[in-house]
Order: structure tokens, then C-alpha cells, then sequence
């Protein structure tokens, strides 16, 4: 009874407590805002590396997988996969429309991908990375009002998912957005365009492709250049794709890499006797270098690629010894399974690396929390020590005392933690509404209003002078200064960006409560707490009465 | 003290042989050799002695709240010696068997005065109390864990590609804490509502407040230590050492630091306590105070001398 109504009665009668409850609060509110924060951009640039990929990847070696639709069926048809897409990829040379300034047109490597457009969107979304589509509702709001996507003549995804030229039916490219340097991404996250301004609008301009093809596995020494039309351009969200990628259809990339389906010829170099023409061996299937897989809802990459193993062994099995097949498909070992965070594990890595580092530095803003919690609840019992005396001379037993306290810190670290949550998640939530406040010159009312405060805080300070009251004034002195700094500070404020998107990439601060860290942080504040008045609650307990009444 | 009459050859409280040396350094400071003191039952003792003799230390120790030194003799209470090291025992000792009446009043700052006078009510704890905050905690932790677990797998609060056993134990034991203490906090929070209507209509709560108005408080149950004068404080430690209705009264000059009319009325009132059968050992440096014992004995170089 009396360790209920001695907690109560320590909370509500004194500021201490509170206190302990704003360092709490702000502590948890500091942890749970950088860490979602943080974990927030590392998710997206984790994640970014995902687009245009699905969850796993089947690697062949560079002759490619003939009867792939076969595979791609067998895949389909698990469980554990939503969609499959074969693909192509190389690199090539392209020529750019435009000059270099010499007389000669800009010449870039790219990374050139052979896709299946219907089959590739059902694994990546790929139409919403491209860059010529009419903009959805909510976004076509956000964008300036001469952005040249908002007219619905520039929508070329119809065009984009076939690949071909909407007029002259000529094979189509889709360029990555960077490719072209006449793309420049400016710092609020659109794009560089002025009026009349022809270079901004790709598509339907032509590019020169040229393809190193491969031949009985090895490479051929003789390119191959094809033209393309531009049908669109797309934007993945990470640079290193939108500057180097190219997409092409998949048939154009198997033509122009001799993978497409044709006859096969010996490649020993005996003549059919009958023709003198090289030996005719049978036909040779269309191949593809690369499948992307999907996981289907609740599977993660790794069940999906344990699956997707097991189904190239059995269709490897099933097709290497049969008759009609003059191509066999390449053995297993040749053969590489993995998920995407496995293929891209060069850029997620250095992610990875810094998520612990983060979790490194954020255990020791944990440890220093802890500490100050500690230090707050050691002075708060020690000031308590002879009334613990009193209490331990009239019977109160040393559980009963350290009850008292074990309550005390509970409450204050149950209360601290929910507004340090409840604080950090309006922040986390607001993010970007606070950013971009900052992004902007304070508004004038402000100004003005901190000026007046502050002119309020010398009246006072002054007032308090010579009524005597040394407290008040150093009070309004300190007042007056830190009130005056930040009037000075939003008057000269111009507003400036923190989160520059031409440098993150992400035209957005992440937004994303970590509610794991939340929970942890608000489980690891109230345990705090506790021990923290736990231990010189207990410490106190255990002095005799007499001595405890001495602390005076 | 019922039965007082069998009890009457067996002090109710004696102290055979106390020895006592502070040590602060190398500096030894003797303050008890060999005091021995026996009080009979009903009977008002004065210990006299100078400033410093170690008048408080003795009273201390005859109540369980200091300990002698090693060598020393022991305090026995009904011929059953009192231990410091028993908590439970000694707890009882302190609470039940002894009321204190400190030097300097000692009330708990933050509670009013009828709350100090009751204190020693409220502090034995009812045996369930701790078993119920147990079994809340348990509670609690079993609903947090519980629901920490639905968060991480079916509500989705980890992403699939996080939720690894590790994360979700770790969410579960987080989401534990903050379910027992929130029960542990409910569950106090219910037990200040029932200790208010207590506080209201009681036992405890009448027989603090007939005391204290015994005592002239009546007007002051909501006050707080700091809103009374010393004699008023006095009055409500004199109430709180009484609240349980021990059978000895330890008080260590109760009018030391009041003036002569406030102490004369203390003393009166002790005298009317004491003619109920209320057994009185009092400490004090002035004769006068003393003449209202039956008994008077005199505290010099570390011993009790006995005066007639
Ligand atoms: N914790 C301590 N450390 C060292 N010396 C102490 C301690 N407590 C008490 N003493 C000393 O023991 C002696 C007796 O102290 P005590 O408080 O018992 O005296 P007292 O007779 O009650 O005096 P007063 O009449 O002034 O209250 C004093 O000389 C005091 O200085
Ligand atoms: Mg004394």
C-alpha cells in the first residue's frame, strides 16, 4: 500500500520526475527518428538495387539456355513463383543523335539488355520505371506545369512494351534516363528542359547499337550494328542503371548475338558432301543468358532460389538425354542460382556495412542514454535516502523500498518511452514537410514574433533585476540570449536542403517508422529506468536506518 | 500486555552489556561501554545524560535501528533477543513491537500529516500484494510477448526478409517488458484508488485521525510537514510512532526542541498514554522533563547508572 502511495506521491509532487521523463522522451524520440531515418535510406538504396530485377536470377553461361520457354514454364507452374522473364545482356557501343562538338557523334558504352517486355514487367514493373508515360494523378500534382509528360501525346508506353517504332515499326530502344546527357537532374528532382528545347525529347530519334555476337561460345570478331529507334527512356532510381543501361527486345539481341533460333551448322569445319556447304547438324533453338525470377507473395528470395535450383536440375535431367534435343542445355554447376541481394552483393555490401555501422554508433547513443537515465535516478534516490531511513525504521522492508523506487522509474520510463515514440513518430512522419520548412526562408511572422519575445525576455530580466530575484533574471538573461540567436538565425535563414535529391537520389527524406527499432528502444528505455532507480534504491535500502537518516 | 501480569519478572525490554565505538578513520570515538538498561512492563523511564553522552545512540540500538558493536552485549525484547539481520523479524520489531519518536521529527516531506500518522499502518505489507504485482508482471509479459509476436510475423511489423528468429525474440522480450510494466503500473495505479477510499473511511485511517486529534491537529490533515511549526511536527511523529499501537514508546527527546508550554503539553499527552499502560522510554538532558518518568537513570562515560 504505502509503495503505491509513496510512488505516486514522488511522481506528482515534484518537477524531478518530469524531467527524468523529457530525457527519456527525448532519448527514445532521438534513437527512433535516426534510426528509421537511416534505416530508411539504406532500405531504399537496398531496395533501389532491386528494380529491374526480380528476387532471383538464373545465370547461363555466355552460349545461353536453349528451349528456355520450356523452363520458363517449369518455373511458372511452382509454387513459390509469381512470374519468370528471359533475358539477354551484353555490352555494346551506342551512337548518340547528337555531337560531340568535333563533327562526330557521341559514342557510349552501355550495358545492353535483351527483354521480354510483357513477361519483364509481370517480374519488375517495368512500366513504371519509364519515363514517357502519362503520370498518374497524384503525381502529375506534384510536377511543374510545363512538364512535358503531362501532355498525353508524349506517352510512349505502348510503344515501350513492344519495342518497336510506333510509326516505322523499326526495332525500338529504351534509354536509361542518364544516358543522355541532355537529361540533368536538377536538384528538386526533375529534369533539365527549357522550351523548344529538342534534345529533352528522345524518342523517335535514331542510335547506331553495335554488339560484339558470340559464335560456338566463343566471341566473334566481327561487331554487329543495327539502328534503333528511340521508343522511350526509363528511370530505375539508381544511377549506375539509369547512366548504363539499354533495353532492346529480346529477338533483337538474340539476332544480333547469334542466339536466335536458326540452323546449326558443325562448327569443326566439315563440309556436307552432298552440298560442300558446312555440315547441317539440326536446328538451333533461340537462347537466353539470364531468367528473372519473382517470388510469389510469402515466399522470400531465398525459398524461391532453393526452388528454382531444384527446378533447373530436373529440367536438365529431363532434357539432356533426350533425342530431339541437338542443343543440350548447359549442366547444372554451369549454371548459377541466386537471389538478387547475392547478384548484387557489390552494392549491397558497403549497404549492409554501413547498417551495422549505424547499429554500432546507435548502441553507443543507446549506452549514453542509459547512462544519463542512470545518473538522473542516482541523484533522485540519493536526495531520498533519509526518507528510505524513515520508511526502513518504522518496518518498511527492503523489498517494500526498492518496490518504491522499481515503480518510480517504471512509470517514468513507460511515460518517457511513449512520448519519445509518440514524438519521434510525428517527426518520422513529417519528415518531409519539416524538411522542406527548412528548405525555406522562415516566414516573416516568425521573425518577428521570436524578436518580440525576446524584447519581452529584457523587459522581465530587467524587472527581475531590480525586484531582486537573481534567479529570474539569469533565467531571463539566458532566455533572452537563446531566444535573440534564433531570431538572428531565422532572419539571416534562407532556407537550404539538407536532402539534396541530385545527390541522394530519392526525391523524398525516408518517412518510414522503424517500429522494430521503436519497440526495442522503448522495451531498452523502460528496463533503463527501472534498474536505474533500481540500484541506489537498493543501495539505500540496505544501510541501516540510523546511518540513512544521517544524509541530510 | 495483556498478559502483563505473568510478564511482570521479565523486563518487557532489556539491553545487557551495549557497547558502541564510532569509527572515522583511525579515530575511534567510544560512546557506549557497557550500558545495560531494563525496562518493565508499564513503566516510564528518563535516561538523563549530557549532550553527546549517547543518549541516541542507546535508544537507537534498544529499537533495532542501529546495530552494537561485535563485542557487545545483546537487546532482548521479552527475553527474545533482537537481531538486525532478521528482516522479516526485525521489520515486525521496528513496526509493531516499537514506536519511535526521532530527535528531529523525521516525517516524510511528501506526504500530509494524516498520512505520516497512519504511516506505520500502511507500511506491513499485505501478503498478496506482492504475489498480485507477480502475477500481473507475469501477465503482461506473456500479453507483450504475445502480441510482440503477432506484430513481427502477422501483422508485418518485420519486413518478410527481416524476420529472422533473433529479430522477432528480441521484438517479443521488448514488446514483454512494456507489457508487464504497463500491468505493473495499472495494477498500482488501482492500489493508490483503493488506498485513497482507505484513506477515506479505515481502520487505520480513523485511528490516525482520533490521535491526531487527540494531538489538536484536526484542522491539519492535509498539510504538509513544511506547514507546520515544530511542536506540530513533534505531535504528528508522537501520532505516527503510536499508530500501530506498539507496546514500548521510544522517544528521543520529544521536547528538546520546543519551548517549555508546547513541551509541557507533549508530555502531557504521553502521560495520559502512558497511564492506558503505554511502557515509555524517553530520552532527555533536562531534569524537568524527566521528573514525569517513575524511573530516572542517568547515562555517563558509555554506562547506565541507575538514580533514585
Ligand atoms: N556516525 C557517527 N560517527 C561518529 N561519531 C558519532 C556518530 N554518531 C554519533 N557520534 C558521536 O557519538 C556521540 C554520542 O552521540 P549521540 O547522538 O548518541 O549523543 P546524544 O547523547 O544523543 O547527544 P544529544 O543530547 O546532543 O542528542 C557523540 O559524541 C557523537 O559525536
Ligand atoms: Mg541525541
Amino acid at each position: 500500500m504505502y509503495v503505491a502511495l509513496l510512488a505516486n506521491r514522488y511522481l506528482t509532487s515534484r518537477i524531478i520526475p518530469w524531467i527524468a521523463v523529457a530525457a527519456v522522451a527525448l532519448c527514445v524520440a532521438l534513437v527512433v527518428i535516426v534510426v528509421s531515418v537511416m534505416s530508411g535510406f539504406l532500405d531504399m538504396l537496398r531496395t533501389s538495387g532491386k528494380t529491374m530485377m526480380g528476387d532471383v536470377v538464373i545465370r547461363f553461361p555466355i552460349s545461353g539456355i536453349p528451349h528456355y520457354e520450356d523452363l520458363l514454364e517449369d518455373l511458372e507452374a511452382l509454387p513459390e513463383v509469381a512470374a519468370a522473364t528471359p533475358t539477354i545482356d551484353t555490352f555494346g557501343l551506342i551512337e548518340m543523335p547528337y555531337g560531340t562538338g568535333d563533327g562526330n557523334n557521341m559514342v557510349e558504352t552501355v550495358q545492353v539488355w535483351g527483354i521480354d517486355p510483357e513477361s519483364f514487367n509481370r517480374v519488375s514493373e517495368y512500366e513504371d520505371i519509364l519515363w514517357w508515360r502519362t503520370p498518374s494523378m497524384e503525381d502529375a500534382e506534384s510536377l511543374p506545369s510545363d512538364d512535358l509528360r503531362l501532355d498525353p501525346g508524349r506517352d510512349r508506353t505502348e510503344a515501350a512494351m513492344s519495342l518497336k517504332d510506333p510509326a516505322t515499326g523499326a526495332p525500338g530502344i529504351v534509354l536509361g534516363m542518364h544516358i543522355s546527357v541532355f537529361n540533368e537532374r536538377r536538384a528538386d528532382g526533375t529534369y533539365g528542359f527549357q522550351a523548344g528545347d529538342t534534345n529533352y525529347w528522345m524518342p523517335g530519334k535514331q542510335v547506331e547499337l553495335t554488339l560484339v555476337p558470340i559464335k560456338g561460345g566463343r566471341l566473334s570478331i566481327e561487331p554487329e550494328s543495327r539502328a534503333f529507334s528511340i521508343v522511350n527512356e526509363f528511370q530505375s532510381g539508381v544511377f549506375e542503371i539509369d547512366k548504363n543501361r539499354v533495353l532492346i527486345s529480346l529477338q533483337d539481341a538474340q539476332e544480333m548475338l547469334r542466339l536466335g533460333s536458326g540452323t546449326l551448322y558443325d562448327q569443326t569445319g566439315k563440309l556436307d558432301p552432298e552440298t560442300g556447304m558446312p555440315l547441317v547438324l539440326g536446328e538451333s533453338p533461340a537462347r537466353a543468358i539470364a531468367i528473372y525470377v519473382r517470388a510469389n507473395e510469402g515466399f522470400t528470395p531465398d525459398q524461391l532460389r532453393i526452388a528454382a535450383s531444384e527446378a533447373y536440375d530436373r529440367f536438365w535431367s529431363d532434357n539432356v538425354d533426350r533425342e530431339d534435343r541437338t542443343v543440350k542445355p548447359p549442366s547444372p554447376f554451369r549454371v548459377s542460382v541466386m537471389t538478387w541481394e547475392q547478384q548484387l552483393a557489390s552494392i549491397i555490401a558497403p549497404v549492409q556495412k554501413e547498417r551495422e555501422l549505424m547499429r554500432i554508433l546507435f548502441s553507443i547513443v543507446y549506452i549514453v542514454c542509459a547512462g544519463l537515465v542512470l545518473s538522473i535516478f542516482w541523484s533522485i534516490v540519493y536526495e531520498k535516502t533519509r526518507d528510505i531511513g524513515i520508511l526502513r525504521a518504522i518496518g518498511a522492508s527492503r523489498p517494500g523500498i526498492l518496490g518504491i523506487f522499481l515503480i518510480y522509474g517504471l512509470v517514468i520510463g513507460l511515460l518517457g518511452s511513449i512520448v519519445g515514440v509518440g514524438l519521434g513518430w510525428l517527426v518520422v512522419t513529417n519528415i518531409n514537410a519539416i524538411h522542406d520548412a527548412l528548405g525555406e526562408p522562415a516566414p516573416i511572422w516568425l521573425t518577428i514574433t521570436t524578436f518580440t519575445v525576446a524584447a519581452v525576455l529584457v523587459v522581465f530580466s530587467i524587472h527581475a533585476a531590480i525586484k531582486g530575484s537573481i534567479l529570474r533574471w539569469l533565467l531571463g538573461v539566458i532566455g533572452f540570449l537563446i531566444i535573440g540567436v534564433v531570431g538572428v538565425g531565422l532572419a539571416l535563414h534562407q532556407g537550404f536542403l539538407l536532402w539534396d535529391p541530385s545527390v541522394y537520389y530519392f526525391n523524398e527524406v525516408p518517412s518510414k517508422m522503424d517500429w522494430f527499432t521503436a519497440f526495442l528502444t522503448m522495451g531498452g528505455a523502460v528496463l533503463f529506468s527501472v534498474i536505474g532507480a533500481a540500484i541506489p534504491a537498493a543501495r539505500a535500502a540496505d544501510t541501516d536506518p540510523v546511518k540513512a537518516l544521517r544524509y541530510e | 500486555m495483556n498478559d502483563s501480569a505473568t510478564n511482570n519478572e521479565t523486563p518487557i525490554l532489556q539491553g545487557d552489556d551495549l557497547r558502541k565505538t564510532y569509527r572515522l578513520g583511525r579515530v575511534e570515538v567510544p560512546v557506549l561501554h557497557g550500558a545495560s538498561i531494563s525496562v518493565k512492563e508499564g513503566e516510564w523511564v528518563a535516561i538523563l545524560g549530557s549532550s553527546g553522552s549517547g543518549k541516541s545512540t542507546l535508544l537507537h540500538i534498544l529499537a533495532g535501528l542501529d546495530r552494537p558493536d561485535l563485542d557487545s552485549g545483546d537487546v532482548r525484547y521479552r527475553g527474545a533477543k533482537v537481531e538486525l539481520q532478521d528482516g522479516g523479524k526485525t521489520n515486525h520489531y521496528r513496526n509493531k513491537t516499537i514506536g519511535f519518536v526521532f530527535q528531529f521529527y523525521h516525517l516524510l516531506p511528501e506526504l500530509d500529516v494524516l498520512e505520516n500518522g497512519m504511516l506505520s499502518n500502511l507500511v506491513p505489507r499485505g501478503k498478496g500484494s506482492g504475489i498480485v504485482i507477480f502475477m500481473m508482471a507475469i501477465i503482461g509479459g506473456f500479453l507483450g510477448a504475445w502480441l510482440g509476436g503477432m506484430a513481427a510475423g502477422d501483422w508485418g511489423l518485420l519486413p518478410l526478409e527481416e524476420r529472422t528468429p533473433v529479430r522477432s525474440v528480441v521484438l517479443s522480450g521488448a514488446c514483454a517488458i512494456i507489457g508487464s510494466g504497463v500491468m505493473i503500473a495499472l495494477s498500482q495505479i488501482a492500489q493508490a484508488i483503493i488506498l485513497r477510499t482507505r484513506m477515506r473511511s479505515g481502520e487505520a485511517a480513523d485511528l490516525a485521525r482520533s490521535t491526531l486529534k487527540d494531538f489538536g491537529l484536526a484542522e491539519r490533515y492535509r498539510h504538509r510537514p513544511r506547514e507546520l511549526s515544530g511542536g506540530e511536527r513533534q505531535r504528528v511523529a508522537i501520532g505516527r510512532a503510536l499508530g500501530s499501537s506498539p507496546d514500548l514508546l521510544l522517544a528521543d527527546e520529544p521536547t528538546g526542541n520546543l519551548d517549555e508550554q508546547t513541551g509541557t503539553a507533549i508530555l502531557e499527552l504521553l502521560k495520559e498514554k502512558h497511564q492506558k499502560g503505554l511502557t515509555i522510554v524517553m530520552v532527555t538532558h533536562d531534569p524537568k522533563v524527566a521528573s514525569y518518568a517513575d524511573r530516572v537513570v542517568r547515562l555517563r562515560n558509555g554506562r547506565v547508572l541507575e538514580e533514585d
